[in-house]
């Protein structure tokens, strides 16, 4: 078969339908990146159009541009948007539509999770962007601190928009994280073990570890925040045992490492573009890697450095300083690697290599005054005021805007198949970079002559007036230079001459697919032996156009996709992908209803929406597998593998695995929480424990033997070709016990009396959910079986449901436990 | 994926021992501690036999993973978790410091 026919026949394969329709139903990785990035840059100039909103209304003094109201709303959703709706979103979409490629694989691990999380993205955004042009948006800034966003000081709609529309959108982060983590494990060439991974790959890996153990305490503060405006339930009320500060961990648990999770990202895009641009190879892998893993991992130490004045002791204080000024360390690694690396090449002044330099004169000021505000003293000085305002925006724009411009540039040619040839970018960089200087390095004295942040005006005399009109003169320069970037990369994106394939002479592999990308993105996968396949192999390209690696024969007609061993890279299994489909859009559809039922107080539409949600994830799964063993298939080069449906772990194991983590912190959150209540919350202990009693603690122990023993044992006899009914039943058995156990908390408290049983309401719910849920994936498992697609082979289904029960029943004995023990123990 | 363990696990130890002694000294200077017939001293002691036992997990570790019978068989993988390991060493030294040098409960 020739390269051409071969092209063809992929294309049928793997493109979406034509039109507007195919967007709607698509689930390739190259479209939902390419829809994230323009759904992502959206939301940037919504966030910067606001952004000159509050620089217009602070240019002079006692401005009557805006009211306070208004005001709040704009100072409020410009950093969500900029946090949430933006900057998350658009390493997202880079790393949806690179990754694969960089790992020299045909799509993401699960590609109908991709299009759920974008459609869960755009749904959760719009709802934000709805409330901004009713005039109803969040204005209790960015952070939600209760009680200004709980009833007492918003009992409006405003904070709801906020806390429902961010969850919505954080499925999508989460979705994403899975996705990402499963696919740099699993889903690369032949031969690629973790010393020869992508650099883009290894920070990828670790940003969406951090997602997954970052995102959900947040989810959980929402959660538990929006359950307080809603039905009275007081987590965060004083006087009926919450306490306000508990909102605070939780936010800045997920904050903290969410300002790392938008600089890794970037970082990587430094690491891979760097090293091109100054012709040579990265300097210090190795010491990279265990750098941003230091980083990844000691960001989660240091969440109270945001907490310096709330009077915690002395001691807390010093702990989390300590742990702030760590991290300085790997970020000093990362940046001497990078100039070693400028050091032994022959650096090129192109226009990514610009914004890199701009990333450095930027990024090490917000470093070195994060240093500063690290000092307990310091920051009780400068917290609240603008030099913190202008120290997170050097950090931001200059750790990930000036980054990810430098990649997009860098991948210009590869997302549109055309060389630049408009000039307008030089232009548009140095009006971004003197305006964003003049912006914010002034805003540093004017913190450190008082000025406080979020207010809505500044007085005459106080001596802020003329930083303040400097710095609004740069920030509308700052706009027009991004204006410019956009008008440029449009303009070069569309009408551009033709340019070769790897104008940068890059080794890395998403340059040996021809531009723009196919939808299969390779037409064979080839077998790698270093980290810069390109440089070993110079007609790669053409290799992989013949056919010549791995699955290049499109015979079959399915789309087929290779899974590798995690550390050594070799063949494991071959894996068929699901084809186009509007069920992820549906899903996500649906699951708005949830939110909108929360939102607008029509609570029948909650339960509503989770029984629809449950039938199209049961749809969604069905539609997998098959009824009868296929045994190995062959692949190429005389390789034959099993099918991962035919193997114990399949990557859906590996999926379940990695969301259950993430669950899994939700659940130590939760378990946090409660600690934090006992032992720190003004109005406690409670006016009365939950009493002890039999029932409940004999229908968990009991509950637990059935669910565990049911599922070993259906697993077993499956094992056997025997059938698994009465495993299954029994599990089933287990399962309704233990939601019963769940239950009888619930009736022996109210929900509203105390945060004491407000915190049980939740533990108890949490815990009746996950057995609920895991009943359902039994009685699927059930159905599954009855209808053939279960067998000895095919038992992979059979472990994830296995996790899932496993999972259900340990956080039901540990939450039931804590729910139960004070009682107990009085 | 018992690569990824060796890489993950030193400083998750650290995560899991820095966490833990914070939510010790939050219980060290809440009511609860009185109530319980414990004073400053005996908490002091408690905090700094956790930062003690932290420390000894983190020296086992890297023994551990300097063993021939643990340690990777990736030159690649070996280096990444030895320098994990004493990162996680370091950090467990220098960020629990506090529990023997600052006041308590001020």
């Amino acid at each position: 078969m020739n390269a051409l026919r071969r092209h063809r026949q992929l294309e049928r394969i793997w493109a979406s339908r034509p039109g507007w329709c195919g967007k709607l139903t698509t689930v390739n990785n190259n479209d939902i990146g390419l829809m994230f990035l323009s759904l992502a840059i959206t939301y940037f100039v919504i966030g910067g159009i606001l952004a000159m909103l509050i620089r217009a209304q602070l240019a002079t003094p006692r401005s009557v541009f805006m009211g306070p109201e208004i005001y709040n709303q704009v100072f409020t959703m410009h950093g969500t948007i900029m946090m949430f709706l933006f900057a998350i979103p658009l390493f997202e979409g880079l790393t949806v539509y690179l990754l694969p490629k960089m790992l020299g694989t045909r799509d993401l691990a699960f590609p109908r999770l991709s299009a759920f999380g974008f459609w869960c993205y755009a749904f959760g955004g719009s709802l934000l962007i709805f409330s901004l042009l009713a005039g109803i948006a969040p204005d209790s800034g960015w952070f939600m601190y209760p009680p200004l966003s709980s009833t007492l000081g918003s009992p409006g709609i405003n904070p709801d928009f906020w806390l429902l529309g961010i969850t919505f959108v954080e499925i999508s982060a989460i979705s994403a994280s899975v996705e990402i983590v499963v696919t740099v494990l699993l889903y690369r060439a032949p031969g690629m073990s973790l010393d020869k991974l992508p650099i883009f790959a290894w920070y990828m890996l670790i940003v969406a570890m951090m997602i997954l153990t970052g995102f959900p305490p947040l989810i959980l503060g929402s959660l538990l925040l929006e359950l307080e405006r809603a039905f009275g339930m007081p987590f965060f009320q004083v006087g009926a045992g919450g306490d306000s500060l508990l909102w605070q961990h939780l936010f800045w648990l997920f904050g903290h490492p969410e300002v790392y999770i938008i600089f890794l990202p970037a970082a990587g895009v430094i690491s891979t573009v760097l090293p091109v641009m100054a012709r040579t190879t990265l300097l210090g892998y190795g010491w990279i890697v265990a750098a941003a893993i230091s980083l990844g991992v000691l960001s989660f130490g240091i969440w109270v450095h945001h907490m310096f004045t709330t009077g915690i002791p002395h001691m807390g204080l010093a702990f989390f300083s300590a742990a702030s000024t760590l991290v300085a360390v790997p970020t000093g690694v990362q940046i001497f690697a990078w100039i070693g690396t400028i050091w032994k090449g022959r650096p090129e002044l192109h226009l990514p290599m610009l914004w890199i330099l701009a990333f450095f004169a930027t990024f090490v000021i917000g470093g070195l005054t994060g240093v500063m505000v690290a000092m307990v003293p310091f920051d009780w000085q400068a917290h609240d005021t603008y030099f913190v305002v202008a120290h997170l925006h050097y950090v931001l724009v200059g750790g990930f805007v000036f980054p990810m411009l430098a990649g997009l540039y860098y991948w210009l040619p590869h997302f549109t198949g055309r060389r630049r040839y408009f000039k307008l970018g030089k232009t548009a960089f140095w009006l971004v970079f003197l305006g964003f200087h003049g912006t914010f390095l002034l805003l540093h004295w004017a913190g450190l002559l008082g000025m406080r942040r979020r207010i809505d005006s500044i007085e005459s005399g106080s001596g802020w007036e003329l930083i303040n009109l400097i710095a609004s003169i740069s920030g509308f320069v700052m706009a027009i230079g991004f204006a410019l970037v956009l008008i440029d990369l449009l303009a070069n994106a569309v009408v551009a001459v033709r340019g070769p394939r790897n104008p940068w002479q890059a080794g890395t592999l998403e340059w040996a697919i021809p531009a723009p990308s196919p939808s299969y993105n390779l037409a064979s996968i080839p077998e790698v032996h270093s980290r810069n396949p390109l440089y070993d192999v110079p007609d790669l390209p053409l290799r992989i156009a013949r056919g010549e690696g791995y699955l290049g024969d499109p015979g079959r007609g399915v789309r087929e996709i290779l899974t590798v061993e995690v550390a050594s890279g070799r063949p494991s299994s071959l894996v068929i992908f699901p084809t186009n489909t509007a069920l992820p859009i549906v899903m996500a559809f649906v699951t708005g209803g949830l939110f909108i039922g929360m939102l607008i107080k029509a609570y029948w539409l909650v339960p509503v929406s989770i029984l629809i949600v449950t039938m199209l994830a049961v749809w969604w799964a069905w539609s997998l597998g098959s009824r009868k063993d296929q045994g190995p298939q062959p692949v190429g080069h005389g390789l034959v593998l099993p099918l991962a449906s035919e193997i114990e772990r399949p990557p859906g194991w590996w999926g379940t695995l990695f969301l259950l983590i993430a669950n899994g912190v939700f659940f130590g959150s939760l378990l946090f929480g409660y600690a934090f209540l006992w032992t720190v919350a003004p109005n406690w202990p409670p006016p009365a424990w939950l009493e002890p009693y039999l029932t409940g603690p004999l229908l968990a122990l009991g509950g637990t033997v059935l669910a565990l023993g049911g599922i070993r044992f259906a697993d077993r006899a499956l094992r056997r070709d025997a059938g698994p009914w009465l495993g299954l039943l029994l599990s089933l058995a287990g399962l309704a016990a233990l939601g019963s156990a769940a239950a009888t908390v619930l009736v022996r408290t109210t929900h509203n009396a105390h945060a004491y049983d407000a915190t049980l309401w939740v533990i108890a719910g949490y815990v009746l959910f996950h057995a609920a849920v895991a009943g359902i994936m039994t009685v699927f498992l059930a159905l599954r079986a009855a209808g053939g697609y279960l067998s000895a082979r095919r038992i992979g289904e059979v472990r994830v449901v296995r996790l899932w029960t496993d999972y259900a029943v340990t956080t039901a004995l540990l939450g039931l436990g804590a729910a139960w023990l004070p009682g107990v123990l009085t | 994926m018992t690569e990824i363990l060796r890489i993950a696990v030193p400083l998750t130890a650290w995560l899991a021992a820095f966490s833990a002694v914070y939510g010790l000294h939050g219980l060290v200077c809440s009511e609860r501690w009185d109530a319980a017939g414990l004073d400053l001293a005996a908490g002091r002691i408690a905090m700094t036999a956790a930062w003690a036992a932290a420390i000894a997990f983190q020296v086992v570790l890297l023994i551990a993973l300097l063993s021939p019978r643990f340690a990777s068989g990736s030159a690649f993988v070996r280096g990444v978790s030895l320098t994990l390991a004493i990162t996680a060493l370091v950090a467990t030294v220098w960020t629990l410091l506090p529990v023997v040098t600052t006041s308590a409960c001020l």
